[in-house]
């Protein structure tokens, strides 16, 4: 029967963050130290708990002992370890010596290469507690924080000094010493609620003794139980809990056993916008707020999880207090910022480093309001509109609320720009051109927004690429991967087409006065394999990499939505049945023409039936195919292709043979299969999809 | 309990537990940190517990007046206990008892707040401490100090005396707090706070400030013989032996520089740039300093090593 194992380090108050942080590394150096120890057994289950002032390890199903080891090991050949009269010579006694026998338990094997000496080794294993005793003062040095310290006169280092260790195995101490402190059975409850020393029997009792000292030691177990007493709250309060799972994760390692405690706030406050209300109580004091119903109204009051709450009102009072100051600070702040209008920031963004060599803030913004006027043209949006937009979009942050809570960037940009009596939809601009700030945050709707969020992201991508700036590996500080990823979302999900290849030159046009960037020709070209890059990366999984080789080697780097066309036109036909025999046609069509040259098809060259019949056919419907292909008509394009070419194709390929003697009929052969090829390749790649059947080349005679 | 009487009863306390009491520094700081008692005796072997008031001032934190929470020049509580004892926080929770606050009536939570210094090229980690949400107290264990690694670890606990007094008074006004029975916080400071920021963020003469800030950075590198010239990875050269800089005229010049830099930077003197360069400038400075220090303590023995006056 195998005994469960108990670790717990006691320290002080660790930051929420280090507790999930350090939990995971403790649990992979336990997988693999436990493992190299051999101490393993098929049922072995490892599981981390942990609250700000312990980390801890329960092991189940850890083998009573280590197995025994029985090993030959090969030792130098016989003839170098004893001399022809059967005397040990030194190598025999070293070899001996190293491994702990006796000379005369030295043994002779013979092997292909000679004689050689050999020793048997039994180790008898050790007992799980010694080996245990071995190995976790290496395992609590290898638990890992997002910083480290030192502490009075210690050496090591961990995320906050250490005041007791727990290690237990079954009833027994499992004795071991680290940073100064020796493992015991004495643990430690909450804090102030059961501050004396608790001493544990056994392994198995911890959870339980300790949920009597008020600590509820399994991360998931208090999160739920503080999330039941949020919702509780919310309820009690006669509102809903606005959801914010980062600062759940945050809250729960901010306590031991969690209390729930409200508190409330003045109405006046909620005439603030919500966003900054609950800025103020979640970054400050990292409270939840309270909604009348879910997306209605914020409530003026708050849920404040605690660690103690013996005094629920004492804690409220103290709490209602502070908050009171810091609304009435953001009310102050947001009070200044209406005395002027935005545009009056302006002039404070010149002096706002934008990026060092790429200029100022103002200099970005005078830029973005060229560039947007060039795309409004194009997709037919408001030009004054998103002009303005543009002019506007930054100046939020020159004001003392977005000074105070980053965050609100955007947000409270239009939130001004609508007290301003701004028009709704540049105000809204304001706010959506920061999105889509992540995989799961929407692309702006309108298109003012839309083309103020893309002709942002385009500068900076031009500027950075422009002084050398580009991504490598997982070194991305300006986010470029992320502000690429954005302008193709918005162009496949919002409400504009982009057309990459003008944008980004007229984004380097943008630069001329502000900073000298490598060549137009050099950035065009670098950010046309960025975004290939990102495009690919981002829609491979969905479609399939093939695919999405073959419509990019199509694409021609303008439009965006031209690319999604495409590839949807693709995805479409691929599903279709003839589709293997004609990607498999059109390879072999590309395959033996790739180097042959073009040119006008000579009639009186072709040959009767199946070459005829094809150059017929093509002939007839080359016209609408490439006029299906020039309207973006790619499926209609691919319809005609595979009903009017699929089946002559195929006979053709049967029946003829491309590489005949006569030069004039081959290269006539080739012409017309190339200039087949060609027209399918307007389309999309067909020589870059994969097949499942791999065609007989027809290059190479049989 | 009035502002006074809460100085009195830290005062007491921390004499209690082993602390030397000393006084403020008589020059212009920006926290208690800055005063030598901790700057300069967290550097090196030796033991030291200390406790003291440090008037701070925050140039850029002048509200005029007109806010009842903001001033630009505020009280610290400042504790050090070298090397950091285990039972730290126990000794602070204590003290809080010492005010007439039991912690257990009370939410008190040890939230994660790194410190770190640029000018004095010190950081550490630690807490701030709430108070049922209110911040009252900063507590760090110094890893760096000068750009030296602090070998042992200072503990230093810093009390906000006004935001305490603010919460043991029940007042939600600085102004309005008791300096003692009769006398409040207004009447001592309220005027001083609408002339410093009139000073800090309006007349204060920026050429004056600038001339001044270079002046005394030249005399930090004559009092300690700073070579111009580095030495191998940058390593600071001195054309003095130990014995012979004069560190504390020259700790008190740093302290003068980087009262200069707060200044201009209230004063909206310095750019994003600039600001960087003075910031290492200051840097530079300290570092010198905090090297001739340890180089001077160890010339003379490191001298309070194993002294009673240092530890309890």
């Amino acid at each position: 029967m195998s005994s469960e194992f108990l670790l717990e380090i006691g320290t002080e108050e660790l930051p929420s963050s280090f507790v999930r942080h350090a939990l995971q590394s403790m649990k992979a150096s336990a997988v693999e130290l436990v493992g190299q120890a051999r101490l393993e057994t098929r049922a072995l289950e490892m599981h981390t708990m942990g609250t700000p002032r312990r980390l801890a390890l329960r092991i189940r199903g850890l083998a009573p002992s280590q197995p025994d080891r029985h090993e030959t090991i090969m030792g130098p050949p016989w003839s170098a370890a004893f001399d022809p009269s059967g005397a040990p010579r030194k190598a025999a006694e070293g070899f001996a010596k190293k491994h702990g026998v006796d000379v005369t338990a030295l043994r002779k094997q013979t092997t292909d290469k000679g004689d050689y000496v050999t020793v048997e080794v039994y180790e008898p294993g050790k007992p799980t507690h010694e080996v245990l005793a071995t190995i976790l003062p290496e395992l609590c040095s290898r638990i890992s924080f997002p910083k480290s310290m030192r502490w009075g006169t210690a050496e090591v280092t961990f995320g906050r000094p250490i005041h007791w260790i727990v290690s237990l195995l079954g009833d027994d101490v499992v004795d071991f010493e680290f940073a100064n402190v020796r493992a015991a059975r004495k643990t430690r409850g909450h804090r102030f609620l059961a501050p004396n020393e608790l001493e544990l029997d056994r392994a198995t009792q911890y959870e339980e003794a300790l949920a009597a000292a008020h600590v509820v030691v399994d991360v998931a177990r208090r999160k739920e139980r503080m999330m039941e007493a949020l919702r509780h709250g919310a309820n009690e309060l006669g509102g809903v809990l606005q959801p914010d799972p980062f600062l759940a994760d945050e809250c729960v390692s901010l306590v031991e056993e969690p209390f729930v405690v409200p508190g409330s706030f003045d109405d006046a406050f909620l005439e603030l916008p919500d966003a900054v209300v609950i800025s103020v109580m979640r970054n400050h004091q990292r409270y939840f707020a309270v909604r009348e119903s879910p997306g209605g109204p914020l409530l003026s009051s708050y849920l404040n999880v605690v660690n103690t709450a013996l005094e629920p009102e004492i804690i409220a009072k103290g709490n209602d207090r502070v908050l009171r100051a810091r609304l009435a600070d953001a009310r102050f702040f947001v009070e200044e910022d209406l005395k002027a209008p935005l545009s009056d920031r302006l002039r404070k963004l010149e002096s706002v480093v934008f990026q060092s060599r790429l200029g100022t803030m103002g200099a970005k913004v005078r830029r973005l309001e060229a560039n947007v006027r060039a795309l409004a043209e194009q997709s037919g949006a408001d030009v004054e509109a998103c002009a303005a937009a543009a002019r506007l979009c930054k100046a939020d942050l020159e004001t003392l609320i977005v000074y105070e809570f980053p965050e609100l960037q955007g947000e409270m940009g239009r939130w001004y720009a609508l007290r301003e009596g701004i028009d709704a939809s540049i105000a809204d601009a304001i706010r959506d051109h920061y999105s889509p700030q992540g995989a799961d945050d929407q692309v702006p709707r309108q298109p003012v927004g839309a083309i103020v969020a893309v002709a942002d992201r385009i500068d900076t991508l031009v500027g950075c690429f422009g002084i050398g700036l580009v991504p490598s590996g997982s070194a991305d500080p300006f986010a470029l991967r992320r502000a690429a990823l954005g302008i193709i979302r918005i162009a496949l999900e919002g409400p504009i087409d982009v057309d990459l290849r003008e944008l980004t030159a007229e984004a380097h046009g943008a630069y001329a006065k502000d900073a000298s960037l490598a060549p137009a020709e050099e950035v065009c070209s670098a950010l046309d394999e960025f975004f290939r890059g990102r495009i690919r990366a981002m829609l491979k999984d969905e479609h399939g990499a093939d695919v999405l080789d073959a419509c990019l080697g199509a694409w021609d780097g303008t439009s965006l939505r031209d690319l999604q066309a495409r590839i949807e036109a693709v995805a479409e036909v691929r599903d279709a049945p003839e589709f293997e025999t004609l990607a498999i046609a059109f390879k072999r069509a590309f395959n033996i023409t790739k180097d042959s040259a073009r040119g006008a098809i000579d009639p009186e060259l072709l040959e009767a039936g199946a070459e005829t019949t094809l150059a017929r056919r093509f002939a007839t419907v080359r016209d609408q195919i490439r006029e299906a292909t020039s309207e973006r008509r790619y499926a209609d394009a691919l319809k005609l292709v595979a009903k009017e070419l699929g089946a002559p194709i195929d006979r053709f390929f049967d029946d003829v043979f491309v590489m005949v003697e006569n030069d004039a009929v081959r290269e006539n052969r080739l012409r017309l299969l190339g200039e087949i090829a060609d027209v399918v390749n307007g389309i999309a790649h067909f020589h870059q999809l994969a097949t499942k059947l791999q065609g007989r080349d027809p290059s190479v005679p049989a | 309990m009035t502002f006074q009487e809460l100085i009195l009863a830290l005062e007491r306390f921390w004499a209690n537990h082993g602390c030397l009491i000393v006084q403020p520094y008589n020059s212009e700081v920006g926290a208690g940190t800055f005063n030598p008692h901790t700057f300069l005796r967290a550097i090196g072997p030796e033991p030291w517990n200390v406790a003291y008031v440090e008037p701070s001032r925050r140039p850029t934190d002048g509200r005029y007046g007109e806010n009842p929470n903001r001033l630009q020049q505020f009280h610290q509580y400042q504790v050090i206990l070298k090397p950091s004892p285990l039972d730290i926080q126990d000794l602070y929770l204590e003290s809080l008892r010492a005010l007439g606050t039991d912690p257990s009536r009370h939410d008190i939570r040890f939230i994660e707040d790194d410190w770190e210094s640029p000018t004095l090229g010190a950081w550490g980690l630690g807490w701030q401490v709430w108070l049922d949400g209110l911040e009252i107290s900063q507590f760090t264990y110094f890893q760096q100090c000068g750009g030296l690694d602090c070998k042992p670890v200072s503990g230093e606990l810093t009390y906000g005396l006004e935001r305490i007094a603010m919460y043991l008074q029940d007042v939600d006004d600085v102004y309005e707090l008791q300096w003692a029975p009769g006398i409040r916080y207004g009447d001592l400071y309220k005027r001083a706070e609408w002339e410093w920021s009139t000073y800090n963020f309006e007349q204060a003469d920026i050429e004056l400030q600038k001339r001044l800030f270079e002046e005394y950075e030249k005399q930090v590198a004559a009092l300690l013989g700073l070579l111009d010239k580095r030495g191998k990875g940058g390593a600071l050269r001195f054309g003095r032996e130990p014995l012979e800089r004069l560190i504390l005229p020259a700790y008190d010049a740093v302290i003068k520089c980087s009262h200069y830099f707060n200044v201009l930077d209230a004063r909206g003197a310095i750019s994003v740039t600039e600001r960087q360069r003075y910031i290492g400038r200051v840097r530079l400075l300290a570092r010198a300093v905090a090297e001739s220090w340890y180089s001077q303590r160890e010339a003379l023995g490191f001298p309070l090593s194993g002294t009673a006056a240092a530890a309890e």
